[in-house]
């Protein structure tokens, strides 16, 4: 694969009004899948609007396959397929045309569009539905149709937002191993764009990180996130200030949830040291459920952020 | 069938982007309109009133004393058209209030403004579509009606003076049709929903038809036509097609200086609306 990134972006500030939503962010997509990672106003879509030259940066520079898309939106645009994250179709349209149309705006000639349609919907499974309008489609059906619109004209780029919103887990795990099959055997660049580290794990093994407007981290999946570690859900009875300090103590980590506290094990321990520590502090444990590290968690970790409040 | 036995082909071929970019776009949206039947019997209604100026044009060609009650002169084409703009406003709320309106409440303008198109193709294409729908109310049955009228009595031509007719026709039915898919074009823009800029439509083109009457029977002046679309229309007609209407009787001018404002106003709407991104300030 070329070693040159497709993207690159540098001090990028992107606004909308006077909110900033892109705050001076530098990085690089190479070619292959990448992932795009941040909470939910992270800023993530903003990069990929700035992309497709949507938005226009207040400030630094921001290059696809070369181009400037603020100055050459056209040429970016027919090289990048877009999967948005929200709902598109057209209403009253089958599938086959919806894809074909599609084709046809991206430039193809109509023979080859209605070809290219039908060929694409079998490879993302709609092939049985493909004379069925979109209107009439389950949500799982609409996120095919929409990766189906911006695989067809074959892209060297392929943005994907939040390509598994919505999605019961066999549907996710599905469209995760259709995403990963374009981006294996069919060698197509892909940014991959999401708030669920599980997907992007899936599918890529680089990662951008987005917080706040900011590029919170870049690189190795694995690097960046280090050795999984045991997290624990945990509700007490009593003063929990001595708990939480001996828990301090013993190398884990915590903080505050909804209702209770989020405990999140050193290396080589596990509940058994939270039952230990409460009797030992005088508390009463009346709640504890195995977690999950949320991307939260990984990350405030691996960048060394105080996760303790 | 699980995935990996499917296929995909790559596309290697990318040539120089199309010159003319819109035209799928009003290809498809064109063809999904006149898919619904209801909107084909409009059409059928809005050549009714053709058939029967076509009947009139051959009585009085075969009855030439016929020609000093309905005579066929510039007034015939005018009154015609002026009627059709009934018409061209039915077909202009049916085929266009959820031309932008439905793009973005399903997030279809994103499959557009994501391909190799610009804002301006995008809004081309949607006017190509209202203005196709409008010239077959307006201009398709004028022209007709005038090449009818010359077949029917080429001698009388020049005793009808209907050598200026003709690009009268033309020019009323352009403007008709391009104000008309205009202002539809901008108030779908302004509403995620078609019913919502369909009724908005109706309310802004009859309601200030109404305003104006109020108006008129309160000064009897013939300028409250430029407050009404409809009446700035007529106005034009009536000095395009010299009509004789008291009510619309103005400079040409005056309706053609409202009607561009009109336009250009759209334009700018449809330039703040039409985004692949909605800013909320």
């Amino acid at each position: 694969m070329d070693e040159a990134p497709l993207v690159e972006f540098k001090d990028l500030v992107v606004s909308y009004g006077a909110v900033q939503a892109l705050s001076g962010v530098s990085g690089a997509f190479p070619s292959g899948p990448t992932g795009l990672l941040g909470p939910n106003g992270a800023g993530k879509t903003t990069l990929l609007k700035a992309l497709l030259g949507f938005l226009a940066p207040d400030r630094g520079m921001i290059s696809a396959f070369g181009l400037d898309p603020t100055k050459r939106p056209l040429d970016v645009r027919r090289r990048i397929g877009y999967m948005p994250e929200v709902d598109c179709h057209l209403p009253g349209m089958t599938a086959a045309a919806f894809v074909a149309f599609a084709v046809e705006l991206s430039g193809l000639p109509r023979d080859e569009a209605i070809s290219r349609a039908h060929e694409v919907l079998y490879y993302v499974g709609l092939g049985e539905a493909r004379y069925r309008t979109v209107d009439t489609y389950s949500t799982g059906m609409k996120q095919r149709v929409k990766l189906a619109q911006a695989l067809v004209h074959d892209p060297d780029l392929l943005l994907l937002d939040e390509p598994t919103n919505g999605l019961d887990p066999a549907g996710r795990d599905e469209m995760l191993a259709l995403i990963r099959d374009i981006s294996e055997r069919r060698q197509m660049s892909l940014i991959l764009c999401s708030h669920l580290l599980r997907d992007v794990e899936h599918v890529c093994e680089s990662v951008i990180v987005f917080n706040q407007g900011r590029v919170a981290a870049s690189g190795r999946i694995a690097d960046l996130t280090g050795p999984r570690r045991a997290v624990y859900d945990v509700r007490v009875k009593g003063d929990p200030t001595a708990f939480l300090t001996d828990l301090k103590d013993h190398g884990c980590e915590w903080r505050e949830g909804e209702d209770g506290y989020r405990v999140i094990m050193s290396d080589g321990f596990g509940p058994e040291l939270i039952f230990r520590t409460a009797r030992e502090s005088g508390v009463q444990v009346r709640y504890l459920r195995p977690g999950a590290e949320t991307l939260e968690d990984v990350f405030l970790r691996a960048l060394g952020e105080e996760v303790t409040s | 069938m699980p995935i990996y036995e499917q296929t995909y082909r790559r596309h290697e071929a990318r040539g120089a982007l199309r010159r003319v970019r819109f035209w799928p776009i009003t290809r498809e949206a064109l063809r999904l309109i006149l898919a619904r039947r209801a909107f084909l019997a409009l059409l059928v209604l809005a050549w009714l009133p053709f058939v029967a100026r076509v009947i009139q044009v051959y009585v009085v060609t075969r009855f030439p004393e016929a020609n000093r009650i309905l005579p066929v002169d510039g007034r015939l084409f005018g009154d015609f058209l002026v009627q059709q703009t009934v018409f061209s406003m039915f077909v202009t709320i049916f085929g266009g209030a959820g031309l932008i309106a439905n793009d973005l409440r399903t997030g279809a303008i994103l499959v557009y403004l994501s391909r190799p198109l610009t804002r301006r193709d995008y809004v081309i294409g949607k006017l190509g579509v209202l203005l196709a729908l409008n010239l077959s109310v307006t201009l398709l049955p004028g022209v007709l009606l005038y090449l009818i009228a010359l077949a029917l009595a080429p001698d009388q031509f020049w005793t009808w003076s209907l050598a200026w007719v003709g690009p009268a026709v033309v020019l009323y039915s352009l403007v008709v049709s391009l104000v008309m898919s205009l202002i539809a074009l901008a108030v779908s823009s302004l509403s995620r929903s078609a019913r919502v800029a369909g009724l908005s439509f109706f309310g802004l083109v009859f309601g200030l038809e109404v305003v104006r009457n109020i108006l008129r029977a309160l000064y009897h002046r013939p300028e409250t036509a430029l407050i009404s679309f409809q009446a700035s229309l007529q106005s034009l007609a009536v000095a395009l097609f010299g009509l004789t209407n008291r009510a619309f009787t103005l400079p040409w001018t005056l309706p053609a200086a409202m009607l561009a404002a009109v336009a250009v106003g759209c334009l700018l709407v449809l330039r703040a609306r039409v985004r692949a991104v909605e800013i909320v300030q």
